[in-house]
């Protein structure tokens, strides 16, 4: 393998004007617009990256609320309804003494979304360079975000589960509830924030740090 | 070659069958060259599409409770949302554990099995593209987890028994996890490209 020097000193595609396409990986001039090999749209970075990952993730941090106060499942037995929660059911479980599974559901629906909108925050704010950055740890945080993001989903999957099978007629019966769409559209808008951040944004934040043009005011005495 | 996490130029060398290059600055896998990608691709991705014809059909679960049968179908779970008021989550389901993995196996089948003998099927590189694009949306495992959870839900309330549909599914969601893991990328649109020039 060749030397690894310094990795903020690392030769960049931006530099040369060169773009990786990101549907086929073709290397190709930015400036020809559009990849020779696939026809994709060439950028160096993605279009408003931040902008639009931020207003994504602060659109489903909104959503999160009512995804966790509004019942996702109404029950209704013998005619006495409850309504159900994704904490309601967590707690269920654990009462129950399901503990292992308690814990899936904790992680899937209030865990991962929760760590998404965090991390995304974080990253953004690092590839704005408001706070510290490392690429490196960064980059790992970002994969490791854009892998989960769909298991948040099975929520959903056990309600639309539960609606099928317990159609019991006057005995018991369980629809769906309000909570269950604003649920999964945090699942999807998650899921559309991780895709539009651009990850090479945290590098061009080290490569060139705080770029402000002339002397800072803030600094001089 | 150029790493889409952190933008770093790489010179491509070809390297042996089964290895991986991971990029010198952030770590993240480069390329991976997988071995005898377009045959696996192409036989998982055919008995995952055989396999959907059975899961959509044979029940996964009947519940059997208070002289009531109800049996549970993924196009049937999604037709219930749909119909007790929730058509948006409805369709979303369909769309994750229905529409996704048939669009994704069957795009699969019809750009790699005529790679294999060299040939790009008419509009492989539009077809390629979107299956990139629907990649992510393919949720059979997450439903897979939720079959799981509902089974522990429902086990105490009434009889429940395994259909044909869950086992197929089962093998549905390895296949599909196997077909996707096989796809070597670059080999892929190498190969693409050098079919269309002909």
């Amino acid at each position: 393998m060749k030397e690894v020097g310094d990795i903020t000193k690392m030769p960049r595609g931006i530099d040369r004007g060169l773009a990786g396409c990101h549907v086929c990986h073709k290397v190709a001039p930015v400036s020809v617009e559009r990849c020779p090999r696939c026809g994709s749209h060439l950028h160096l970075r993605k279009k408003d990256s931040i902008a639009r990952t931020l207003a994504l993730v602060v659109a489903s941090a909104v959503m999160y609320v009512p995804a966790n106060i509004l019942p996702i499942m109404n029950f209704r037995e013998l005619g006495v309804r409850t309504e159900s929660t994704i904490i309601s059911g967590l707690i269920q479980f654990w009462n129950a003494g399901s503990y292992p599974i308690a814990l899936v559901i904790f992680t899937a629906s209030i865990l991962i979304p929760f760590m998404k909108i965090a991390s995304l925050l974080w990253l953004c704010a690092a590839a704005k360079g408001k706070i510290p950055n490392s690429g490196k740890t960064l980059g790992k945080v970002y994969w490791i975000t854009e892998l989960l993001g769909r298991w948040s989903m099975v929520d959903i999957f056990v309600v639309a589960i539960l609606v099928t099978m317990v159609q019991l007629g006057n005995y018991m019966r369980v629809t769906p509830g309000p909570g269950a769409l604003a649920f999964a559209s945090v699942v999807i808008l998650t899921m559309f924030a991780a895709m539009s951040f651009d990850p090479k944004l945290l590098w061009d934040q080290l490569d060139s740090p705080p770029e402000k043009t002339g002397p800072n005011p803030d600094n001089e005495p | 070659m150029i790493c889409h996490f952190c933008d770093t130029i790489h010179e491509a060398e070809p390297i042996p069958e089964g290895s991986r290059v991971s990029c010198v600055c952030c770590d993240a896998t480069l390329y991976q060259n997988r071995p005898a990608s377009l045959a696996r691709v192409t036989s998982f991705s055919v008995t995952a599409l055989l396999l959907m014809l059975v899961v959509h059909t044979a029940p996964f679960i009947t519940m059997d409770a208070a002289d009531l049968r109800t049996k549970l179908t993924l196009p049937g779970a999604a037709m219930t949302l749909i119909e007790e008021g929730s058509p948006i989550v409805g369709v979303g389901v369909a769309l994750f554990t229905i529409v996704t993995p048939f669009v994704l196996s069957s795009g699969l089948v019809y750009v790699c099995a005529p790679l294999m003998f060299g040939k790009s099927a008419p509009g492989a590189m539009t077809v390629t593209r979107w299956m990139n694009r629907t990649e992510p949306w393919n949720m059979i495992e997450v439903f897979l987890l939720g079959v799981l959870v509902s089974l522990l839900k429902l086990g105490h309330l009434a009889e429940l028994h395994f259909g044909i549909g869950f086992w197929a599914f089962t093998v549905l969601m390895f296949c599909m996890a196997a077909a996707t893991a096989a796809i070597d990328r670059q080999e892929l649109w190498d190969r693409l490209e050098v079919a269309n020039e002909k």
